[in-house]
């Protein structure tokens, strides 16, 4: 097997790695660092379990290959802050519980609020639309992300 | 009194904080030393003979052992209720999916790649993926045995007699198909031998007990020797009830004494676990001019596919859920199981009960548009309230807020 | 299997002369890889453009609108350029799988991949769109309506690759409208789509139309009788209720034979009626059509 040699930035963190030249993105970060909190739940881009932040956008890492995230910047779930406001409005409004599709979900949303502070409810739902969740019907999702917005434009979130 | 520090509050889940960290343990998430990793072959066809030559397989580089029936060291099989389940098919497949044989090598691509120098060769038999022309006796059997192995049968008054008295009657055959639970974590897991020399094995289930008798009993063991380990669960409605992946990497882990993993693709997550019960449902029910209920007559079929599972327990709940939330004074449900070789069916949300409103409530609509009564009213007429009496002679005591609920709706 | 990042245009060419068939573009990746995957593509090597600007971005001269192929459906949906009589290619773009997947995936390898439900293809044909193809040394141009050979198969040699889509900015009067039939709103694939291109002047008369359709064919079409049929009529009701006619007419002798024929013979008349509405709405500025 042909080993490529890449430049990645994950998590704030600098590595250089040499990939096999078809190995995913999401193998990259499971198998290879451990980062286990990407979650493959169909390889195929249908489900967003796999979601990370690349570049500043959300993509499926299952559907991008090692050796072209080269030079890129990655946030995966286990580079967000402790504290993040996102991750607390997950836990206190009820919107995890198998938490297989979370870290996607928390990223997705992540996304959205970097851009926009003061989401619809269509322009969340639709900022999930790539993430699917088999157990909680998505409402107290949206409302996590709601709160979650309320709270990063200073209010109490209720 | 003391106020409650729980009830009436919300309370935040006690793993939540573990999974929107990211770093809650699925199985697929565990990586021991040393470990091993395993794929499954399966049956790509529903009802066949098979040979299986593993031999070309087990020559290359980096397989470690391709396991089949001959390496059981116990019993050849498993299933919640009935043994029906073979841990790997031994003389013929009884639908697409069947497990086969289960290579395990030094990672996950050489176990792929080995994959391709598996012969099985199929010798195909006759199929049968209607489960009403299952249950006729000219027809191939999924087992030895009748294909029909549960009928349910509730008789509660004289229902040929209330159907002359009835000022309609409706008469209509609703099916509904087998559904995928589809939860998000395909199935996985690991397995290895602890410091004792018991197997552990770790996996998303349902019945960590079940699965630890199971497992002793195909690998001729006590259950002792068996420790199962349920690390977070990445949703299961039912569709981790029955073996999956448990026994074949007990079996690995026990032979090669070492650590064996295994992740299923969502492709395979699909032909492993069970569905929701296709069922058939043939319903007669009849009322009063002012319609109050007053006969029911219904046959439920139900496709288990080619394993029992959860039949029996399902399909008795669909006959007893038969009549809906309403009272109903002559009552006559036959529930049938009936392998087929179509995909086995089991446990899903609600265990029998959701397929049955489809036929029911419809039955309702159609009544009350027959009888120029609006579908709410026809409801509040025959819904149980407290003290009524069911079908099979329940009496329900207590709290039954059906009527209030069904009040609510008229607002909409 | 070998993985090439090349640093510009220059070098991809030079690349795929060297490989020729045996190396695949792969930009988005998210109809390639899964193909790889399933053992349906096995190329020697994978030449990746998803990072190269030369081959990225929208831009316009005098004439016309140019979209690099390495363009993503997120960047189509978010460029100013494209402006609102260009609704329709917007629309498509955002009709596409999920935010992920438009993050990723591009128009270039939506047309390349050249699959019958292929989003952007219907409008970009609408718009009667010019492929630049090159390869190293060599040039050319091609409708992309005349590009499509089979399902999944555009007319590339071994050594080309996309290199431009350019069709002409849309005048005031003009406007591009789409509307995809999907099993649901996110991740869905086209059950049917259509796109329609539409000059009126100031008596309603249609001056040009070009109706594209998605997964009927083997790949996305021009639909040439609606279209003849149209040209010259005033639109109104009437018209508009010959032309679904037709179209249902058309549609079902194509798909003759095959299980879905009658469905989507008829759903085909709801969706092309919601993409022309679309399309009328932006030439008039104003959705005063159905009151009439
Ligand atoms: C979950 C999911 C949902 C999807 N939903 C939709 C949908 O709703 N609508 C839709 O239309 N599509 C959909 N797709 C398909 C896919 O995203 C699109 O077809 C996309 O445009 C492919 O672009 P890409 O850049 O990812 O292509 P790649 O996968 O990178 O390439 C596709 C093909 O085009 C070739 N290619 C790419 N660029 C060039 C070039 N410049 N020159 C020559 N050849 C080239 C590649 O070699 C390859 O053969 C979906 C896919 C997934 C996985
Ligand atoms: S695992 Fe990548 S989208 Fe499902
Ligand atoms: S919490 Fe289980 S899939 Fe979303």
């Amino acid at each position: 097997m042909i080993l490529k040699k890449i430049e990645v930035n994950i998590n704030g963190r600098d590595y250089c790695l040499d990939v096999e030249e078809n190995l995913r993105l999401i193998d990259l970060l499971r198998d290879k660092l451990k980062l286990t909190g990407t979650k493959e739940g169909c390889g195929e881009g249908e489900c967003g379990a796999c979601t990370v932040i690349m570049g500043g956008k959300i993509v499926n890492s299952c559907l991008v290959l090692a050796f072209q995230a080269d030079k890129s910047r990655i946030i995966t779930i286990e580079g967000i802050e402790e504290d993040d406001v996102i991750k607390n409005s997950f836990i206190e409004e009820g919107a995890v519980q198998c938490g297989f599709c979370t870290p996607g979900m928390v990223l997705a949303a992540k996304s959205l609020l970097d851009k926009n502070l003061n989401p619809t409810e269509e322009e969340i739902r639709e900022a999930i639309s790539g993430n699917l969740c088999r157990c909680t019907g998505y409402n107290k999702i949206v409302s996590a992300v709601k709160k979650a917005a309320k709270l990063k434009r200073g209010g109490d979130g209720e | 009194m003391n106020e409650l520090k729980i009830v009436g509050k919300s309370i935040n889940k006690i793993d939540a904080k573990d999974k929107v960290d990211g770093s809650a343990i699925y199985p697929q998430d565990i990586y021991l030393e040393n470990m091993a990793f395993g794929v499954t072959i399966r049956s790509t066809r529903p009802h066949a003979f098979i040979k299986v030559d593993t031999k070309e397989a087990g020559k290359i580089d980096g397989v470690l052992k391709v396991f089949t029936y001959k390496d059981v060291p116990g019993k050849n099989h498993h299933g919640v209720v009935l043994k029906d389940h073979e841990v790997f098919a031994s003389k013929k497949v009884r639908r697409i999916g069947d497990p086969i044989a289960f290579i395990v090598a030094e990672t996950k691509e050489i176990a792929e790649y080995a994959k391709n120098f598996i012969k099985v060769e199929y010798e195909d038999i006759p199929a049968v993926f209607d489960p009403e022309e299952a249950m006729k006796e000219d027809s191939p059997k999924v087992h030895d045995r009748d294909n029909v192995f549960y009928h349910f049968k509730i008789r509660r008054g004289d229902v040929e007699k209330a159907f002359k008295e009835c000022h309609v009657i409706v008469e209509n055959v609703y099916k509904v198909p087998m559904v995928d639970h589809a939860f998000l974590q395909p199935e996985a897991g690991v397995a290895f031998l602890d410091e004792d020399g018991r197997v552990v094995v770790i996996a998303s289930t349902q019945y960590p007990h079940f699965d630890q008798e199971e497992i002793a009993e195909s690998l001729g063991v006590n259950k002792e020797m068996v420790r199962v380990l349920t690390p977070a669960v990445g949703g299961a409605f039912g569709g981790r009830e029955d073996i999956t992946v448990q026994i074949h990497l007990a079996i690995a882990a026990l032979t090669l004494k070492r650590p064996v993993k295994t992740v299923y693709s969502r492709e395979e997550s699909f032909l492993a676990h069970s569905k929701r019960h296709a069922m058939k449902m043939y319903y007669k029910t009849g009322a009063l001019k002012d319609g109050t209920l007053l006969a029911l007559e219904a046959k439920i079929i139900g496709d288990s596919g080619a394993y029992a599972s959860w039949a029996m327990n399902v399909l008795r709940k669909s006959a007893v859920h038969a009549t809906g939330p309403y009272y109903i004074p002559n009552v006559k449900v036959d529930s049938f199981a009936v392998y087929t070789n179509n995909p086995f069916t089991g446990a899903m949300r609600g265990f029998g009960a959701t397929q049955v409103p489809i036929a029911y409530e419809q039955q309702m609509d159609i009544l009350a548009e027959k009888l120029g009564l609006t579908p709410i009213e026809i409801r509040l007429k025959n819904c149980f309230r407290e003290g009524s009496e069911t079908a099979t002679g329940q009496v329900l005591e207590g709290f039954v807020p059906l009527e209030r609920c069904i009040e609510e709706l008229k607002s909409f | 299997m070998e993985a090439i990042k090349p640093k510009n245009l220059e070098e991809v060419l030079e690349y795929k002369s060297k490989y020729k068939g045996d190396a695949k573009i792969i930009a988005g990746g998210t109809d390639l890889i899964i193909k790889i995957r399933k053992g349906e593509e096995n190329p020697k090597a994978l030449i990746d453009i998803s990072s190269l600007n030369e081959l990225k971005g929208i831009r316009e001269t005098l004439e016309y609108i140019e979209i690099g192929p390495a363009t993503t459906f997120t960047e189509i949906c978010e460029c100013i350029l494209l402006n609102k009589n260009l609704k329709g290619l917007k629309d498509a773009a955002r009709s596409v799988g999920s935010p992920q997947i438009r993050n990723r995936g591009t128009v270039g390898g939506n047309i390349c991949n050249a699959s019958p439900a292929a989003d952007t293809v219907p409008p970009l044909l609408a718009l009667d769109s010019i492929l630049v193809i090159e390869g190293k040394g060599k040039k050319r141009e091609i409708y992309l309506k005349d590009f499509f050979k089979d399902k999944g198969r555009g007319e590339l040699e071994g050594d080309e690759i996309l290199t431009k889509i350019k069709f002409k900015n849309p005048l005031k009067n003009q406007g591009l409208g789409f509307y995809k039939l999907g099993l649901r709103k996110a991740l869905a694939i086209s059950r049917l789509s259509f796109a329609v291109f539409l000059e009126i002047d100031e008596m309603n008369r249609i001056e040009i139309v070009r109706i594209a359709s998605g997964a009927i064919g083997k790949f996305p079409m021009r639909e040439l009788e609606v279209e003849e049929y149209l040209t010259g009529r005033i639109i109104n009701e009437n018209t508009i209720e010959e032309a679904e006619t037709l179209l249902e007419r058309v549609i079902f002798e194509r798909l003759k034979g095959r299980q879905t024929a009658k469905f989507k013979s008829i759903a085909a008349k709801g969706v092309f009626k919601k993409a022309l509405l679309n399309a009328l709405y932006l030439c008039k500025g104003v959705n005063d059509f159905e009151k009439n």
